[in-house]
Protein backbone atom coordinates (compact mmCIF):
# COMPACT_ATOMS: atom_id res chain seq x y z
CA UNK A 1 0.00 0.00 0.00
CA UNK A 2 1.26 3.44 -0.79
CA UNK A 3 1.93 5.72 2.14
CA UNK A 4 -0.75 8.26 1.33
CA UNK A 5 -3.35 5.49 1.14
CA UNK A 6 -2.25 4.15 4.48
CA UNK A 7 -2.64 7.63 5.90
CA UNK A 8 -6.09 8.03 4.43
CA UNK A 9 -7.28 4.69 5.71
CA UNK A 10 -5.99 5.16 9.21
CA UNK A 11 -7.81 8.44 9.59
CA UNK A 12 -11.12 7.25 8.23
CA UNK A 13 -13.62 5.13 10.04
CA UNK A 14 -12.18 2.15 8.20
CA UNK A 15 -9.61 0.22 10.04
CA UNK A 16 -7.02 -1.60 8.06
CA UNK A 17 -6.89 -5.30 8.75
CA UNK A 18 -4.82 -6.11 11.77
CA UNK A 19 -1.90 -8.26 10.76
CA UNK A 20 -3.08 -11.75 11.73
CA UNK A 21 0.43 -12.67 12.79
CA UNK A 22 0.64 -9.88 15.33
CA UNK A 23 2.19 -11.25 18.48
CA UNK A 24 -0.20 -9.68 20.95
CA UNK A 25 -1.16 -12.40 23.39
CA UNK A 26 -4.89 -12.61 23.83
CA UNK A 27 -6.84 -14.95 25.97
CA UNK A 28 -6.05 -18.32 24.43
CA UNK A 29 -8.76 -20.36 22.83
CA UNK A 30 -9.96 -22.67 25.58
CA UNK A 31 -9.60 -25.71 23.36
CA UNK A 32 -6.27 -24.81 21.88
CA UNK A 33 -2.99 -25.90 23.40
CA UNK A 34 -0.55 -23.05 23.74
CA UNK A 35 2.32 -23.53 21.32
CA UNK A 36 5.76 -23.60 22.80
CA UNK A 37 8.25 -20.82 22.16
CA UNK A 38 10.20 -23.14 19.88
CA UNK A 39 7.10 -23.93 17.85
CA UNK A 40 6.31 -20.25 17.50
CA UNK A 41 9.83 -19.59 16.39
CA UNK A 42 9.74 -22.33 13.77
CA UNK A 43 6.37 -21.10 12.58
CA UNK A 44 7.52 -17.53 12.21
CA UNK A 45 10.66 -18.64 10.38
CA UNK A 46 8.57 -20.69 7.97
CA UNK A 47 6.30 -17.70 7.50
CA UNK A 48 9.21 -15.41 6.71
CA UNK A 49 10.62 -17.96 4.25
CA UNK A 50 7.23 -18.08 2.56
CA UNK A 51 6.96 -14.31 2.48
CA UNK A 52 10.42 -14.09 0.88
CA UNK A 53 9.47 -16.71 -1.72
CA UNK A 54 6.33 -14.74 -2.56
CA UNK A 55 8.39 -11.60 -3.08
CA UNK A 56 10.84 -13.49 -5.31
CA UNK A 57 7.95 -14.85 -7.33
CA UNK A 58 6.58 -11.35 -7.83
CA UNK A 59 10.05 -10.37 -9.10
CA UNK A 60 9.76 -13.01 -11.79
CA UNK A 61 11.66 -15.90 -10.18
CA UNK A 62 9.51 -18.83 -11.23
CA UNK A 63 11.65 -21.24 -9.16
CA UNK A 64 10.07 -19.68 -6.09
CA UNK A 65 6.77 -21.20 -7.13
CA UNK A 66 7.95 -24.72 -6.35
CA UNK A 67 9.07 -23.64 -2.91
CA UNK A 68 5.68 -22.04 -2.25
CA UNK A 69 3.91 -25.13 -3.56
CA UNK A 70 5.91 -27.45 -1.29
CA UNK A 71 5.17 -25.35 1.75
CA UNK A 72 1.48 -24.71 1.17
CA UNK A 73 -0.06 -27.40 -1.06
CA UNK A 74 -1.40 -29.50 1.82
CA UNK A 75 -3.25 -26.61 3.40
CA UNK A 76 -4.51 -25.11 0.14
CA UNK A 77 -5.62 -28.47 -1.22
CA UNK A 78 -7.46 -29.08 2.04
CA UNK A 79 -9.31 -25.79 1.55
CA UNK A 80 -10.20 -26.50 -2.08
CA UNK A 81 -11.39 -29.98 -1.18
CA UNK A 82 -13.46 -28.69 1.74
CA UNK A 83 -15.24 -26.17 -0.47
CA UNK A 84 -15.63 -28.29 -3.59
CA UNK A 85 -16.24 -31.68 -1.98
CA UNK A 86 -14.65 -33.50 -4.90
CA UNK A 87 -11.05 -34.57 -5.22
CA UNK A 88 -10.74 -34.09 -8.97
CA UNK A 89 -12.37 -30.65 -8.87
CA UNK A 90 -10.19 -29.68 -5.94
CA UNK A 91 -7.04 -30.71 -7.80
CA UNK A 92 -8.07 -28.66 -10.82
CA UNK A 93 -8.79 -25.72 -8.55
CA UNK A 94 -5.42 -26.13 -6.86
CA UNK A 95 -3.68 -26.06 -10.22
CA UNK A 96 -5.52 -22.83 -11.06
CA UNK A 97 -4.52 -21.33 -7.74
CA UNK A 98 -0.78 -21.76 -8.32
CA UNK A 99 -0.76 -20.90 -12.01
CA UNK A 100 -2.77 -17.80 -11.21
CA UNK A 101 -0.44 -16.98 -8.37
CA UNK A 102 2.51 -17.21 -10.71
CA UNK A 103 0.86 -15.04 -13.35
CA UNK A 104 -0.14 -12.36 -10.89
CA UNK A 105 2.20 -12.69 -7.93
CA UNK A 106 2.41 -8.90 -7.74
CA UNK A 107 -1.06 -8.81 -6.21
CA UNK A 108 0.38 -9.96 -2.91
CA UNK A 109 1.58 -7.10 -0.74
CA UNK A 110 4.08 -8.44 1.81
CA UNK A 111 3.58 -5.36 3.99
CA UNK A 112 -0.05 -6.02 4.36
CA UNK A 113 -0.95 -9.59 5.04
CA UNK A 114 0.59 -12.77 6.34
CA UNK A 115 1.43 -14.91 3.30
CA UNK A 116 -0.40 -18.01 4.51
CA UNK A 117 -3.50 -16.01 5.40
CA UNK A 118 -3.45 -14.37 1.98
CA UNK A 119 -2.89 -17.67 0.16
CA UNK A 120 -5.63 -19.41 2.16
CA UNK A 121 -8.08 -16.64 1.27
CA UNK A 122 -6.94 -16.74 -2.36
CA UNK A 123 -7.45 -20.51 -2.58
CA UNK A 124 -10.87 -20.35 -0.96
CA UNK A 125 -11.94 -17.58 -3.33
CA UNK A 126 -10.79 -19.54 -6.38
CA UNK A 127 -12.64 -22.62 -5.15
CA UNK A 128 -15.79 -20.57 -4.62
CA UNK A 129 -15.47 -19.01 -8.07
CA UNK A 130 -15.41 -22.55 -9.39
CA UNK A 131 -18.50 -23.45 -7.42
CA UNK A 132 -20.33 -20.45 -8.85
CA UNK A 133 -19.60 -21.42 -12.44
CA UNK A 134 -22.23 -24.10 -11.89
CA UNK A 135 -20.08 -26.92 -13.17
CA UNK A 136 -19.53 -28.56 -9.82
CA UNK A 137 -22.53 -30.62 -8.83
CA UNK A 138 -23.66 -29.51 -5.44
CA UNK A 139 -20.65 -27.97 -3.86
CA UNK A 140 -19.27 -28.78 -0.50
CA UNK A 141 -20.51 -31.54 1.68
CA UNK A 142 -21.91 -30.48 5.02
CA UNK A 143 -19.49 -30.48 7.93
CA UNK A 144 -20.92 -33.58 9.55
CA UNK A 145 -20.94 -35.52 6.27
CA UNK A 146 -17.43 -34.68 5.23
CA UNK A 147 -15.56 -37.93 5.11
CA UNK A 148 -11.87 -37.55 5.87
CA UNK A 149 -9.55 -38.14 2.99
CA UNK A 150 -7.46 -41.28 3.29
CA UNK A 151 -4.33 -39.18 3.05
CA UNK A 152 -5.60 -36.41 5.28
CA UNK A 153 -2.70 -34.67 6.90
CA UNK A 154 -2.62 -32.67 10.10
CA UNK A 155 -1.40 -29.17 9.47
CA UNK A 156 2.02 -28.27 10.74
CA UNK A 157 2.12 -25.17 12.90
CA UNK A 158 3.94 -23.37 10.14
CA UNK A 159 0.89 -23.73 7.94
CA UNK A 160 -1.56 -22.34 10.42
CA UNK A 161 -2.95 -18.93 9.66
CA UNK A 162 -3.56 -18.43 13.31
CA UNK A 163 -0.32 -19.80 14.69
CA UNK A 164 -0.69 -17.78 17.85
CA UNK A 165 -4.18 -19.06 18.55
CA UNK A 166 -5.48 -15.55 18.62
CA UNK A 167 -9.03 -16.82 18.48
CA UNK A 168 -10.81 -13.49 18.76
CA UNK A 169 -13.11 -14.35 15.86
CA UNK A 170 -14.37 -17.39 17.79
CA UNK A 171 -14.84 -15.40 20.99
CA UNK A 172 -16.87 -12.82 19.09
CA UNK A 173 -18.83 -15.47 17.19
CA UNK A 174 -19.95 -17.05 20.45
CA UNK A 175 -21.68 -13.78 21.32
CA UNK A 176 -24.09 -14.20 18.39
CA UNK A 177 -27.44 -15.96 18.24
CA UNK A 178 -27.20 -19.67 17.48
CA UNK A 179 -28.56 -19.32 13.96
CA UNK A 180 -26.10 -16.59 13.11
CA UNK A 181 -23.20 -18.66 14.46
CA UNK A 182 -24.26 -21.73 12.52
CA UNK A 183 -24.88 -20.10 9.17
CA UNK A 184 -21.98 -17.66 9.13
CA UNK A 185 -19.70 -20.62 9.67
CA UNK A 186 -21.59 -22.69 7.11
CA UNK A 187 -21.13 -19.92 4.55
CA UNK A 188 -17.41 -19.91 5.19
CA UNK A 189 -16.85 -23.66 5.34
CA UNK A 190 -19.25 -24.75 2.62
CA UNK A 191 -19.12 -21.77 0.27
CA UNK A 192 -22.90 -21.52 0.21
CA UNK A 193 -24.92 -18.51 -0.92
CA UNK A 194 -27.83 -17.01 1.02
CA UNK A 195 -30.25 -18.85 -1.24
CA UNK A 196 -28.52 -22.20 -0.73
CA UNK A 197 -28.35 -21.73 3.02
CA UNK A 198 -32.03 -20.80 3.18
CA UNK A 199 -32.97 -23.82 1.11
CA UNK A 200 -30.84 -26.13 3.24
CA UNK A 201 -32.36 -24.77 6.45
CA UNK A 202 -35.85 -24.74 4.92
CA UNK A 203 -36.49 -21.14 5.89
CA UNK A 204 -37.48 -18.14 3.73
CA UNK A 205 -34.56 -16.31 2.12
CA UNK A 206 -35.42 -13.17 4.08
CA UNK A 207 -35.14 -15.03 7.35
CA UNK A 208 -31.69 -16.37 6.50
CA UNK A 209 -30.52 -12.92 5.40
CA UNK A 210 -31.86 -11.45 8.60
CA UNK A 211 -30.08 -14.02 10.81
CA UNK A 212 -26.77 -13.58 9.07
CA UNK A 213 -26.90 -9.80 8.70
CA UNK A 214 -27.79 -9.24 12.34
CA UNK A 215 -24.95 -11.58 13.22
CA UNK A 216 -22.48 -9.78 10.96
CA UNK A 217 -23.35 -6.40 12.49
CA UNK A 218 -22.69 -7.76 15.95
CA UNK A 219 -19.57 -9.58 14.84
CA UNK A 220 -18.14 -6.43 13.33
CA UNK A 221 -18.78 -4.44 16.50
CA UNK A 222 -17.14 -7.10 18.65
CA UNK A 223 -14.07 -7.42 16.37
CA UNK A 224 -13.63 -3.66 16.21
CA UNK A 225 -13.90 -3.40 19.98
CA UNK A 226 -11.19 -6.06 20.30
CA UNK A 227 -8.91 -4.05 18.00
CA UNK A 228 -9.48 -0.87 19.98
CA UNK A 229 -8.72 -2.64 23.26
CA UNK B 1 -39.64 -6.32 1.17
CA UNK B 2 -38.41 -9.34 3.00
CA UNK B 3 -37.37 -9.41 6.62
CA UNK B 4 -33.66 -9.57 5.85
CA UNK B 5 -33.84 -6.48 3.69
CA UNK B 6 -34.93 -4.30 6.60
CA UNK B 7 -31.48 -4.35 8.10
CA UNK B 8 -29.30 -1.47 7.09
CA UNK B 9 -26.76 -2.87 4.70
CA UNK B 10 -23.74 -0.62 4.61
CA UNK B 11 -20.49 -1.24 2.78
CA UNK B 12 -18.96 -3.05 5.75
CA UNK B 13 -21.83 -5.52 5.69
CA UNK B 14 -21.63 -6.04 1.93
CA UNK B 15 -17.87 -6.54 2.23
CA UNK B 16 -18.52 -9.27 4.82
CA UNK B 17 -21.10 -10.94 2.60
CA UNK B 18 -18.68 -10.76 -0.28
CA UNK B 19 -15.80 -12.15 1.80
CA UNK B 20 -17.93 -15.07 3.00
CA UNK B 21 -19.15 -15.82 -0.52
CA UNK B 22 -22.85 -15.30 0.23
CA UNK B 23 -23.55 -13.13 -2.79
CA UNK B 24 -24.53 -14.17 -6.27
CA UNK B 25 -25.91 -12.63 -9.45
CA UNK B 26 -25.94 -8.89 -9.77
CA UNK B 27 -25.07 -8.33 -6.10
CA UNK B 28 -21.88 -10.31 -6.57
CA UNK B 29 -21.00 -8.33 -9.67
CA UNK B 30 -21.60 -5.05 -7.90
CA UNK B 31 -19.42 -6.11 -4.98
CA UNK B 32 -16.66 -7.20 -7.35
CA UNK B 33 -16.80 -3.94 -9.22
CA UNK B 34 -16.65 -2.02 -5.97
CA UNK B 35 -13.70 -4.02 -4.68
CA UNK B 36 -11.84 -3.12 -7.86
CA UNK B 37 -12.64 0.56 -7.76
CA UNK B 38 -13.16 1.58 -4.14
CA UNK B 39 -10.09 1.37 -1.89
CA UNK B 40 -12.13 1.64 1.29
CA UNK B 41 -14.38 -1.20 0.27
CA UNK B 42 -11.39 -3.32 -0.76
CA UNK B 43 -9.70 -2.63 2.58
CA UNK B 44 -12.83 -3.59 4.45
CA UNK B 45 -13.06 -6.83 2.49
CA UNK B 46 -9.44 -7.59 3.38
CA UNK B 47 -10.24 -6.77 6.98
CA UNK B 48 -12.93 -9.44 7.02
CA UNK B 49 -10.70 -11.88 5.13
CA UNK B 50 -8.00 -11.47 7.75
CA UNK B 51 -10.48 -12.21 10.52
CA UNK B 52 -12.11 -15.17 8.79
CA UNK B 53 -8.96 -16.81 7.41
CA UNK B 54 -7.96 -18.50 10.72
CA UNK B 55 -11.03 -20.67 10.19
CA UNK B 56 -9.18 -22.35 7.33
CA UNK B 57 -7.00 -23.90 10.05
CA UNK B 58 -10.01 -26.06 10.94
CA UNK B 59 -10.12 -27.48 7.43
CA UNK B 60 -8.00 -30.64 7.45
CA UNK B 61 -5.03 -30.55 5.11
CA UNK B 62 -4.78 -33.09 2.33
CA UNK B 63 -2.09 -34.22 -0.07
CA UNK B 64 -2.87 -33.58 -3.75
CA UNK B 65 -1.73 -36.05 -6.39
CA UNK B 66 1.75 -35.62 -7.91
CA UNK B 67 0.24 -34.83 -11.29
CA UNK B 68 -0.97 -31.46 -9.96
CA UNK B 69 2.53 -30.06 -9.62
CA UNK B 70 3.54 -31.60 -12.95
CA UNK B 71 0.66 -29.78 -14.62
CA UNK B 72 1.53 -26.50 -12.92
CA UNK B 73 5.20 -26.81 -13.85
CA UNK B 74 4.32 -27.63 -17.45
CA UNK B 75 2.16 -24.53 -17.72
CA UNK B 76 4.78 -22.32 -16.15
CA UNK B 77 7.61 -23.76 -18.25
CA UNK B 78 5.63 -23.14 -21.41
CA UNK B 79 6.29 -19.44 -20.95
CA UNK B 80 10.00 -18.77 -20.49
CA UNK B 81 10.98 -15.64 -18.70
CA UNK B 82 12.50 -13.12 -21.12
CA UNK B 83 14.71 -11.69 -18.40
CA UNK B 84 16.75 -14.90 -18.37
CA UNK B 85 17.74 -14.58 -22.01
CA UNK B 86 21.16 -13.02 -22.18
CA UNK B 87 22.57 -10.75 -24.83
CA UNK B 88 19.39 -9.25 -26.16
CA UNK B 89 18.92 -5.58 -26.71
CA UNK B 90 16.03 -3.62 -25.29
CA UNK B 91 13.95 -3.74 -28.46
CA UNK B 92 14.32 -7.48 -28.70
CA UNK B 93 13.27 -7.85 -25.11
CA UNK B 94 10.07 -6.04 -25.96
CA UNK B 95 9.47 -8.39 -28.86
CA UNK B 96 10.32 -11.52 -26.89
CA UNK B 97 8.12 -10.31 -24.11
CA UNK B 98 5.23 -9.88 -26.53
CA UNK B 99 5.74 -13.34 -27.96
CA UNK B 100 5.83 -14.69 -24.46
CA UNK B 101 2.63 -12.92 -23.60
CA UNK B 102 0.95 -14.33 -26.68
CA UNK B 103 2.14 -17.80 -25.74
CA UNK B 104 1.07 -17.31 -22.19
CA UNK B 105 -2.33 -16.24 -23.31
CA UNK B 106 -2.55 -19.19 -25.66
CA UNK B 107 -1.84 -21.74 -23.01
CA UNK B 108 -3.99 -19.93 -20.52
CA UNK B 109 -6.79 -19.90 -23.04
CA UNK B 110 -6.07 -23.34 -24.32
CA UNK B 111 -7.62 -22.54 -27.64
CA UNK B 112 -6.48 -21.90 -31.16
CA UNK B 113 -9.32 -19.66 -32.12
CA UNK B 114 -9.26 -16.95 -34.70
CA UNK B 115 -8.77 -14.61 -31.80
CA UNK B 116 -5.34 -16.06 -31.10
CA UNK B 117 -4.52 -16.14 -34.78
CA UNK B 118 -5.53 -12.51 -35.03
CA UNK B 119 -3.24 -11.55 -32.20
CA UNK B 120 -0.31 -13.46 -33.61
CA UNK B 121 -0.86 -11.98 -37.04
CA UNK B 122 -0.86 -8.54 -35.52
CA UNK B 123 2.43 -9.10 -33.79
CA UNK B 124 4.13 -10.86 -36.61
CA UNK B 125 3.11 -8.47 -39.35
CA UNK B 126 3.50 -5.31 -37.33
CA UNK B 127 5.91 -2.97 -39.16
CA UNK B 128 9.30 -3.13 -37.54
CA UNK B 129 8.68 -6.40 -35.84
CA UNK B 130 11.30 -8.17 -37.91
CA UNK B 131 13.92 -7.00 -37.47
CA UNK B 132 13.43 -4.57 -34.63
CA UNK B 133 15.61 -1.55 -34.66
CA UNK B 134 15.59 1.34 -32.31
CA UNK B 135 14.18 3.57 -35.03
CA UNK B 136 11.15 1.44 -35.69
CA UNK B 137 9.37 0.69 -32.45
CA UNK B 138 6.94 -2.17 -32.90
CA UNK B 139 3.51 -0.83 -33.66
CA UNK B 140 1.88 -3.51 -31.58
CA UNK B 141 3.44 -2.15 -28.41
CA UNK B 142 1.28 0.92 -28.63
CA UNK B 143 -1.94 -0.93 -29.31
CA UNK B 144 -1.86 -4.49 -28.03
CA UNK B 145 -5.18 -6.24 -28.40
CA UNK B 146 -7.09 -6.96 -25.25
CA UNK B 147 -8.15 -10.49 -24.77
CA UNK B 148 -10.21 -12.34 -22.26
CA UNK B 149 -10.53 -16.05 -22.00
CA UNK B 150 -13.53 -17.01 -19.94
CA UNK B 151 -13.49 -20.61 -18.80
CA UNK B 152 -16.81 -22.36 -18.94
CA UNK B 153 -16.65 -25.57 -17.02
CA UNK B 154 -13.44 -27.51 -17.47
CA UNK B 155 -12.89 -27.60 -21.15
CA UNK B 156 -14.74 -24.79 -22.87
CA UNK B 157 -13.60 -21.22 -23.23
CA UNK B 158 -15.29 -18.12 -24.42
CA UNK B 159 -12.76 -15.92 -26.18
CA UNK B 160 -13.21 -12.16 -26.37
CA UNK B 161 -10.84 -9.95 -28.33
CA UNK B 162 -10.93 -6.19 -28.55
CA UNK B 163 -8.60 -3.89 -30.43
CA UNK B 164 -8.20 -0.67 -28.46
CA UNK B 165 -9.42 2.26 -30.48
CA UNK B 166 -11.84 0.19 -32.48
CA UNK B 167 -15.56 -0.04 -31.97
CA UNK B 168 -16.08 -3.73 -32.25
CA UNK B 169 -14.99 -6.91 -30.58
CA UNK B 170 -14.72 -10.52 -31.56
CA UNK B 171 -16.56 -13.07 -29.45
CA UNK B 172 -15.67 -16.68 -30.06
CA UNK B 173 -18.10 -19.20 -28.65
CA UNK B 174 -16.90 -22.13 -30.72
CA UNK B 175 -17.60 -25.41 -28.97
CA UNK B 176 -20.50 -24.04 -26.97
CA UNK B 177 -23.92 -25.44 -27.66
CA UNK B 178 -27.34 -24.05 -26.90
CA UNK B 179 -29.58 -25.81 -24.39
CA UNK B 180 -32.73 -24.40 -25.96
CA UNK B 181 -33.92 -22.98 -22.65
CA UNK B 182 -31.34 -20.37 -21.77
CA UNK B 183 -29.19 -17.79 -23.41
CA UNK B 184 -25.96 -16.46 -21.99
CA UNK B 185 -25.31 -12.77 -21.84
CA UNK B 186 -21.89 -11.22 -21.60
CA UNK B 187 -21.34 -8.18 -19.38
CA UNK B 188 -18.57 -5.71 -18.85
CA UNK B 189 -17.92 -4.70 -15.24
CA UNK B 190 -16.73 -1.09 -15.49
CA UNK B 191 -13.64 -0.44 -13.37
CA UNK B 192 -15.26 2.63 -11.82
CA UNK B 193 -17.94 0.53 -10.17
CA UNK B 194 -20.74 1.91 -12.30
CA UNK B 195 -23.55 -0.26 -13.64
CA UNK B 196 -22.73 -3.30 -15.72
CA UNK B 197 -22.84 -2.88 -19.45
CA UNK B 198 -24.24 -5.60 -21.66
CA UNK B 199 -21.97 -6.88 -24.40
CA UNK B 200 -24.81 -8.85 -25.84
CA UNK B 201 -26.08 -12.39 -25.90
CA UNK B 202 -23.50 -14.99 -26.84
CA UNK B 203 -24.27 -17.02 -29.93
CA UNK B 204 -23.23 -20.61 -29.17
CA UNK B 205 -20.92 -22.30 -31.64
CA UNK B 206 -20.15 -19.13 -33.54
CA UNK B 207 -17.55 -16.50 -33.81
CA UNK B 208 -19.09 -13.08 -34.11
CA UNK B 209 -18.06 -9.52 -34.53
CA UNK B 210 -20.04 -7.36 -32.15
CA UNK B 211 -20.31 -3.60 -32.62
CA UNK B 212 -19.89 -1.61 -29.43
CA UNK B 213 -21.43 1.71 -28.51
CA UNK B 214 -18.87 4.38 -27.57
CA UNK B 215 -19.88 4.36 -23.91
CA UNK B 216 -19.08 0.66 -23.77
CA UNK B 217 -15.92 0.75 -25.88
CA UNK B 218 -14.37 3.42 -23.67
CA UNK B 219 -14.59 1.07 -20.69
CA UNK B 220 -12.77 -1.77 -22.42
CA UNK B 221 -9.39 -1.77 -20.74
CA UNK B 222 -6.66 -4.02 -19.42
CA UNK B 223 -7.82 -5.84 -16.32
CA UNK B 224 -11.48 -5.02 -16.77
CA UNK B 225 -13.72 -7.87 -15.72
CA UNK B 226 -16.22 -9.68 -17.88
CA UNK B 227 -18.93 -11.94 -16.59
CA UNK B 228 -21.33 -14.30 -18.25
CA UNK B 229 -24.83 -14.71 -16.84
CA UNK B 230 -27.50 -17.27 -17.56
CA UNK B 231 -30.66 -15.61 -18.84
CA UNK B 232 -33.95 -16.51 -20.43
CA UNK B 233 -33.82 -16.89 -24.21
CA UNK B 234 -33.16 -13.51 -25.76
CA UNK B 235 -31.14 -12.16 -22.86
CA UNK B 236 -31.92 -10.35 -19.63
CA UNK B 237 -35.46 -9.00 -19.74
CA UNK B 238 -35.90 -5.30 -19.04
CA UNK B 239 -36.53 -4.46 -15.39
CA UNK B 240 -35.44 -7.71 -13.77
CA UNK B 241 -32.16 -8.66 -12.13
CA UNK B 242 -29.54 -10.40 -14.18
CA UNK B 243 -29.39 -14.17 -13.84
CA UNK B 244 -26.69 -16.13 -12.03
CA UNK B 245 -23.08 -15.59 -13.00
CA UNK B 246 -21.90 -18.75 -14.67
CA UNK B 247 -18.43 -17.71 -15.75
CA UNK B 248 -16.07 -14.80 -15.57
CA UNK B 249 -12.78 -13.51 -16.84
CA UNK B 250 -10.81 -10.33 -17.31
CA UNK B 251 -9.19 -8.54 -20.20
CA UNK B 252 -5.46 -8.87 -20.38
CA UNK B 253 -2.94 -7.55 -22.86
CA UNK B 254 -1.19 -10.27 -24.74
Amino acid sequence: MRDEEKQALSTSEWRVARPPERSRVNEPHPLAPQPSAAQLDAASQAREALRAAMVRLADGDSAALEEIYSATRVKLFGICFRILGDRKEAEDALQDVYVNLWQRADRYDPQRASPISWLATFARNRAIDRLRTGKVRSGAVAVEEAAPLPDEAPLADALMVDAERDAQIDICLKGLDDNAQTYIRAAFFEGRTYAQLAEGADVPLGTMKSWIRRGLMKLRACLEASEAA
Amino acid sequence: MSEGDNIERDDAMIAAEYALGLLEGEELLTARGKAASDANFAARKEWWDAWFSPWTDEMPGAEPGDHVWQAIAARVDAAPDPATQAGVNAANVVLIDMERRVRRWQWTAGITSAAAALALALFITAPGATPVTENTPPLAVAQPPLMASIPIGDTLRLGVTFLPGSDEMLVSAAGLSADGVHDHELWLVPADGSALQSLGVVVPGEERRVALPVEVAQNMDDGVQLVLTREPLGGKPEGVDAGPVVAQGAFGQV
